[in-house]
């Protein structure tokens, strides 16, 4: 579990907005949502785990798709960030598994979901990396234009 | 169920019942391998969702996964973990191949040993405990899959039901490990609220009874 200091691990349901290098250790079902400011060089990253939040005090923004683009617009705006200098990258989301009962074909609806929100708040999506059946390692270096790194289990390295 | 209410007596026999989940499920593995194997103390720890990549490797490691079904409509899961390099070892074991080295790439044969020798261990996992328990516990047919722990955890915790509202699951984890032929490996038992509800009433009953 060797992170330098300044990475931010985004665990389960969490999110952060800022300059600071941030990643998600692997990301299955999950969908890291990111969304950049290209003129001030910060990103919010969130690691959603469900389409929709019941809408229950205490819930954790980032878990659901609807809270966390709220949330990370929110707290963007916050930041001073202008909503046309907006875009979004999302990775994540894959189907690890067929055979097991209950909450099918999440990944999907997670990455589904989250579509549908940004296009509503008319943000682009720039670039992702969704679905397949393994799972990512996402990190998010917002210093360096929002760069995007993709590490799966078997090696094969992207960039967004 | 709040997890958190777990007294020192419910920890303790649970942990006993992994206990002898696990010494039957290493039994099953000594008889394969011909040698022994080792059980540590089972380990139960209540993770907060957000922080559950603290308690994984971040390596590749070979998952063998069954749903828990019988007596409980929600079972949960109990999930053979062995890392990639251990796996490689097991099935240069269990196939004869000499031993070429833990460093080659895994081939079909080796996803069906790892799933057979996963089939059976949790197999005997799961009859020790129902038969202490006095219930039926049969495993699903196994899924495997080789893949990030957090990665594959994260994807079988959603479809636990009710994840909508839980932020902290309990973890049951048993260490095995075979120190003649280097071989590690884990088993973790991840009930549905339901499923551990239902345990805790029976092991409540069996210490008071």
């Amino acid at each position: 579990m060797q992170t330098p200091n300044e990475t931010i691990i985004i665990g389960i349901g969490e999110h952060h907005t800022g300059s600071e290098v941030m990643t998600s250790i692997g990301l299955g079902s999950c969908v890291g949502l990111i969304i950049y400011d290209k003129e001030k060089g910060i990103g919010s990253f969130a690691h959603v785990m469900l389409p929709k939040s019941q809408g229950k005090p205490g819930e954790r923004a980032g878990k659901f798709a609807d809270t966390a683009v709220d949330r990370l617009l929110e707290e963007l705006q916050r930041a001073g960030s202008k909503r046309s200098s907006l875009i979004a990258k999302l990775a994540g989301g894959a189907s690890m598994f067929q055979h097991f009962s209950g909450n099918l074909n999440i990944g999907e609806r997670n990455v589904a979901a989250i579509k549908e929100l940004l296009a509503e708040q008319k943000i682009p999506i720039l670039k992702e990396d969704v679905g397949g059946t393994v799972g990512r390692t996402v990190t998010l270096y917002p210093a360096q234009k929002g760069k995007l790194v993709i590490k799966q289990a078997d090696g094969v390295t992207r960039e967004l | 169920m709040n997890t958190e209410n777990l007294t020192y007596e419910q920890s303790d026999s649970f942990r006993e019942l992994g206990n002898i989940g696990a010494a039957h499920a290493a039994t099953t593995l000594s008889t394969i391998l011909s040698t022994s194997v080792g059980i540590e103390i089972p380990d139960i720890t209540f993770v907060n969702l957000a922080n559950l990549h603290e308690h994984l490797d971040t390596g590749v490691v070979a998952h063998v996964i069954f749903q828990i079904q019988g007596d409980v409509q929600t079972g949960g899961y109990v999930i053979l973990h062995i890392p990639k390099e251990s796996a490689v070892r097991l099935t240069n074991l269990m196939v004869g191949a000499g031993d070429p080295g833990p460093d080659r790439e895994l081939t079909e044969m080796d996803y069906s040993a790892i799933d057979e020798v996963g089939n059976i261990m949790i197999s005997a996992f799961l009859d020790a405990c129902a038969e202490l328990l006095g219930l039926i516990l049969l495993p699903s047919p196994p899924t495997s899959i080789f893949d990030i722990p957090h990665a594959v955890m994260e994807s079988i915790l959603v479809t636990l039901p009710g994840i909508e509202d839980i932020d902290e699951v309990v973890l049951f984890k048993t260490n095995l490990s075979c120190s003649d032929h280097h071989i590690a490996s884990n088993i973790m038992l991840l009930p549905s609220r339901e499923t551990l509800n239902m345990l805790l009433e029976r092991l409540d009953k069996l210490v008071s009874g």
